[in-house]
């Protein structure tokens, strides 16, 4: 009798819960703003700081902290075009979709790469920026002269949780496939405290990374001595909900307005804004 | 950027302390008093409503006396204090969090926030492991008070309510301190859904820098000061308590 009334209880507030989520598409014509979701933890994409500049937003929901970042600039741009207020929420990495399922934010843009896996529940624009994935290393780590991935034999290289890169590990023969972490500021960690050999990163982020942290090095990968990608393995695009279909097409008309110089100016900025040692 | 200090190379240490608490002071501080919020919103919180589970707990039927309904009353209050407390004492906080704050964002309601849903899940989380600590510090009181305030013609909801509780809240206040220091370091699991507490501050402070351990060195270190001082006054309370308890057997 108990059981059951305990079990009832929890079946009913669950399924009070999951009931409500709403399935109306995103209106362009109403909506005057809109959210934008990133961990502001992964520079240069997105990091927080508690200084502003011409570049930074405020982060909804904490006075006194900033987003910069790649992300910033073009969620701003891609706002201007739509013509809406732009708001930015700080979620982690493995809460961005269901975040954005919740309806808590209306677009990712968190330099997430558009996996097919990821694109069974969520929809993709286009590119926003193409890179491609790269080892960062410890110098003095023994693999400071890696030149292919077969030279990582044997090492231990870790990733992000959920992350593209930590699916990438496994392409490297007999690697001891280490635990994902949440942040990159971890992996970064756990090269220079030496519970790592490895991880891959974005080239952009390995650079930001590099130039803050001078025990590293980034390794680079020429031909087919590096990762197997596919094409949706090299760039990230914006993520949003499936029903959305009138939002998507207006994001990625306001991409095709960024050209790839524009892109690389704002990435290259974004690295110099970064501090370094 | 108006940084006043550059991030010093990554092999010195101390160096590297100096540069974050300089430039993410702002952080931290946001941080602590979060960290502050959650902890007394949630031990105070936690505290007030235990206080409806125990007298949900309290209760007892008085077969000749009490009509049906009555009884019915008094039994799903016994079963909901009860299922209450296994099911907050037997979850983890991270999952309560990841539970409320995910389950009730499709509502849209405008102020659910990760700090409201935070405050929230402390709350209820503290409210569980409060009850229990007033429960042992009602078990801890002689049978023969209650007898005494019977025969003396108290009613047994007043007998509860003016003689027994009181005792019983007085007796479980250290153990609702340590629950305070408890929720100072737990709730850094509510960074989860995006609360600023002091660990999310603290992660934000290394998001473009990477000097993690640096940054935690820190965090450790205010932690510690928090958790310090409350000990220190609980202590203080435990011993006031215990010389009040020698006066008056003396």
């Amino acid at each position: 009798m108990k059981k059951f009334f305990v079990w009832s209880l929890l079946l009913a507030s669950l399924s009070m819960l999951v009931a409500c989520s709403s399935n109306e598409q995103f209106d362009l014509n109403t909506e005057t703003k809109i959210v934008v979701g990133l961990e502001a933890a992964y520079a240069p994409f997105n990091w927080s700081t508690p200084s502003t500049n011409e570049f930074t937003l405020p982060l909804d929901g904490h006075p006194g902290v900033y987003v910069d970042g790649y992300d910033v600039v073009m969620a701003k741009m891609i706002a201007d075009a739509l013509d809406l207020e732009l708001i930015i929420k700080m979620v982690d990495w493995d809460g961005l979709i269901p975040a954005l399922l919740a309806g808590e934010i209306d677009l990712i843009v968190a330099g997430m790469s558009p996996t097919s896996e990821r694109a069974q529940t969520v929809s993709f624009s286009g590119e926003y920026y193409r890179s491609e994935q790269v080892m960062v290393i410890r110098i003095n780590g023994g693999y400071q002269d890696a030149t292919s991935l077969n030279d990582f034999a044997g090492a231990r290289v870790v990733a992000q949780l959920g992350t593209l890169q930590d699916d990438l590990i496994d392409q490297i023969t007999n690697v001891n496939h280490l635990e994902p972490l949440d942040t990159y500021g971890m992996l970064a960690t756990a090269l220079s405290t030496q519970a790592a050999d490895a991880f891959i990163a974005e080239l952009p982020v390995a650079q930001g990374m590099v130039a803050a942290n001078s025990e590293l090095k980034i390794i680079q990968f020429e031909g087919t001595n590096g990762f197997t990608v596919s094409d949706e393995e090299v760039i990230v695009s914006i993520a949003m909900r499936q029903e959305d279909v009138n939002l998507l097409e207006a994001v990625n008309e306001a991409l095709s307005a960024i050209s790839d110089e524009t892109r690389q100016t704002i990435m290259s900025a974004a690295l110099n804004r970064q501090p370094n040692a | 950027m108006n940084l006043l200090l550059s991030l010093p190379p990554k092999d010195q240490f101390f160096q590297t302390l100096w540069y974050l608490i300089n430039t993410y002071s702002s952080f931290f501080i946001r941080g602590i008093l979060i960290t502050l919020l959650l902890s007394i919103v949630g031990t105070m919180g936690g505290f007030l409503l235990s206080l409806v589970l125990t007298m949900l707990r309290t209760q007892t039927i008085d077969y000749k006396r009490d009509s049906r309904i009555k009884r019915w009353m008094i039994k799903i209050g016994h079963i909901f204090a009860d299922s209450y407390i296994t099911v907050f004492r037997g979850t983890p906080m991270i999952v309560q969090a990841m539970i409320f704050y995910y389950g009730i964002s499709p509502l849209r309601l405008f102020w659910w926030t990760p700090l409201v849903a935070g405050l929230f899940v402390v709350t209820l989380n503290t409210t569980a492991y409060i009850a229990e600590v007033i429960r042992s510090g009602i078990n801890g009181i002689d049978k023969g008070q209650m007898e005494a305030a019977r025969s003396l013609g108290f009613s047994r909801g007043r007998s509860l309510v003016l003689i027994i509780y009181p005792q019983a809240i007085k007796n479980s206040l250290p153990a609702i301190g340590n629950e305070f220091i408890v929720n100072l370091k737990d709730t850094a699991v509510l960074s989860v859904i995006g609360v600023f507490d002091l660990f999310r501050a603290t992660q934000s402070a290394t998001s473009s820098n990477f000097r993690v351990v640096e940054g935690f060195f820190i965090a450790a270190i205010i932690y510690l000061i928090m958790t310090y001082f409350t000990s220190m006054l609980v202590k203080k309370l435990e011993q006031k308590m215990d010389q009040s308890k020698e006066l008056s057997h003396a």
